[in-house]
């Protein structure tokens, strides 16, 4: 693993040379951001062969329509994190899937994944896992619901029981939460 | 600046980061992120959050998975080019143009075909119709017939209905003669002209009336120049009573003649036909008296 020369370009940089088509942009992204984004596509679909070539799928779609991103709209991290969500969604809520027999309750992914994988912290990111268990759990399964599981935001009110503006507010708080600890 | 505080307090920009948001909703927080440098700032900052958050969590692929990804970038890069090229060369157009004949002579083939199985079945429907029209025509032929026969038997029975009609009606009214004591029976013999020869007359002597009996004349028959012709003596003087023909075959029984209120005795004279204003008695062929 140390002996594997990581890619790590500056996000200006990182856009130009992808709208340009340039391969090493590719590289850059998966070493930067490859796990993060199977870690947010492993919590909707658990099966690590499934999760995987959606990984695969959600690259192949950065690159291709690397033009239709906007760097004035947000952040690539954001504009791509959100590729990889609507795939697993969309995978997750295709026939096929639904016929496999693989669809474990979506609810339980995430900590079934966190099980699983064993989950190891960054060592600078050490006492996130002790930060978010003492954020309130009611405000942490809900920005969870929506971040990790594939949930809108009007389907976690459902689901949760509670009033839409009520669901907005505890997403807020616990953004606010993540915020305060990593600035 | 209250107004963009107000805007990043709703919670509407957290949801703008989780993709949340319509497509309308989402062009209306971009306006807001251009117009208002804080929401901008709020928004990068909740990015930058949920960027740590996810990294914090990640998961680590298997190892080689990148080089698949790059190698699937580049065959489609490469196809991609060779796509550019196909278009450039004209074998491949020609081809094109060939296809597209081809396929306009299937859909040809395929519309004759189905326009022979039409017109066959309407051959087919044809022939069974004029079978069937020609059999019915036979039919209603000698249905035609039928009727025809069936009418020309309906009239022989009709006049053979009037004939006994008449013949009983004329036989109730000579068998009511009979109980009538005004009708006089007045049988003519044969003079010596013919003495086989005799006829019967009815004579009501109220009433007037003269009836010859049909059956009961035995007269021999005329010729085209000559008639019987019946006469009654009153006081010694012939009445013409009119004329008439021998006719066997006739329906009629009764023959009615004039009317003569009192005779005392009827016969009957050959004459020219249409009769004689006087007889001519030397043709005297039957007569008799009436009797009281």
């Amino acid at each position: 693993m140390a002996a594997t020369k990581k890619i790590s370009l500056s996000e200006e940089e990182l856009v130009r040379r992808l709208k340009a088509q340039d391969t090493i942009a590719v590289q850059a992204l998966y070493d930067m951001y490859s796990g993060a984004l199977l870690g947010v596509i492993s919590r909707i679909i658990p099966q690590t062969e499934l999760a995987e070539d959606l990984l695969q799928e959600t690259f192949i779609k950065i690159w291709n329509s690397a033009n239709s991103y906007d760097s004035n709209k947000g952040r690539l991290f954001t504009w791509m994190m959100n590729i990889a969500r609507n795939l697993s969604i969309d995978k997750v809520r295709s026939r096929d899937f639904r016929n496999s027999g693989k669809n474990q309750d979506i609810e339980n992914n995430v900590d079934f994944i966190d099980s699983q994988k064993e989950i190891t912290f960054n060592a600078d990111l050490l006492g996130l896992k002790d930060m978010v268990t003492a954020l309130k759990p009611e405000f942490n399964s809900v920005l969870n619901m929506v971040y990790f599981k594939g949930y809108t935001h009007v389907e976690a009110a459902e689901e949760l029981n509670l009033p839409l503006g009520t669901v907005k507010t505890r997403i807020r708080m616990a953004i606010m939460e993540l915020r305060k600890h990593f600035n | 600046m209250e107004e963009g505080k107000a805007y990043i307090e709703s919670g509407i920009l957290e949801l703008y980061v989780l993709g949340q948001l319509t497509a309308q909703e989402q062009a209306e927080v971009e306006a807001m992120a251009v117009q208002y440098p804080e929401v901008k700032q709020e928004i990068d900052a909740i990015e930058r959050a949920m960027e740590q958050y996810a990294l914090a969590q990640a998961v680590h692929p298997a190892e080689g998975l990148d080089q698949k990804i790059l190698a699937r970038i580049n065959s489609e890069k490469q196809s991609t080019a060779e796509t550019f090229e196909v278009p450039a060369s004209v074998p491949a157009k020609a081809s094109d143009a060939i296809v597209v004949q081809l396929n306009r002579d299937d859909n040809y083939e395929t519309k004759v075909r189905r326009l022979r199985i039409a017109l066959a079945a309407c051959v087919a429907l044809l022939v069974v119709s004029a079978v069937a029209l020609f059999s019915a025509r036979t039919e209603l032929d000698s249905a035609k017939d039928q009727i025809a026969e069936l009418s020309l038997d309906k009239e022989k029975f009709t006049a053979t209905v009037n004939y006994m009609k008449q013949t009983n009606a004329a036989l109730q009214k000579i068998a009511d003669m009979t109980a009538d004591p005004n009708w006089k029976f007045v049988k003519l013999a044969g003079t010596p002209m013919d003495p086989k020869a005799s006829m019967m007359v009815y004579w009501h002597t109220t009433g007037k009336h003269v009836m010859m009996d049909n059956r009961k004349m035995k007269l021999p028959a005329t010729d085209k120049e000559h008639q019987y012709q019946l006469w009654a003596l009153v006081n010694g003087k012939p009445v013409d009573l009119g004329v008439f023909d021998v006719n066997a075959d006739s329906a009629q029984i009764l023959v009615s003649m004039k009317d003569i209120a009192a005779a005392q005795t009827f016969a009957v004279t050959l004459e020219k036909r249409g009769g004689s204003p006087s007889p001519t008695m030397t043709q005297m062929i039957v007569a008799g008296n009436v009797s009281i």
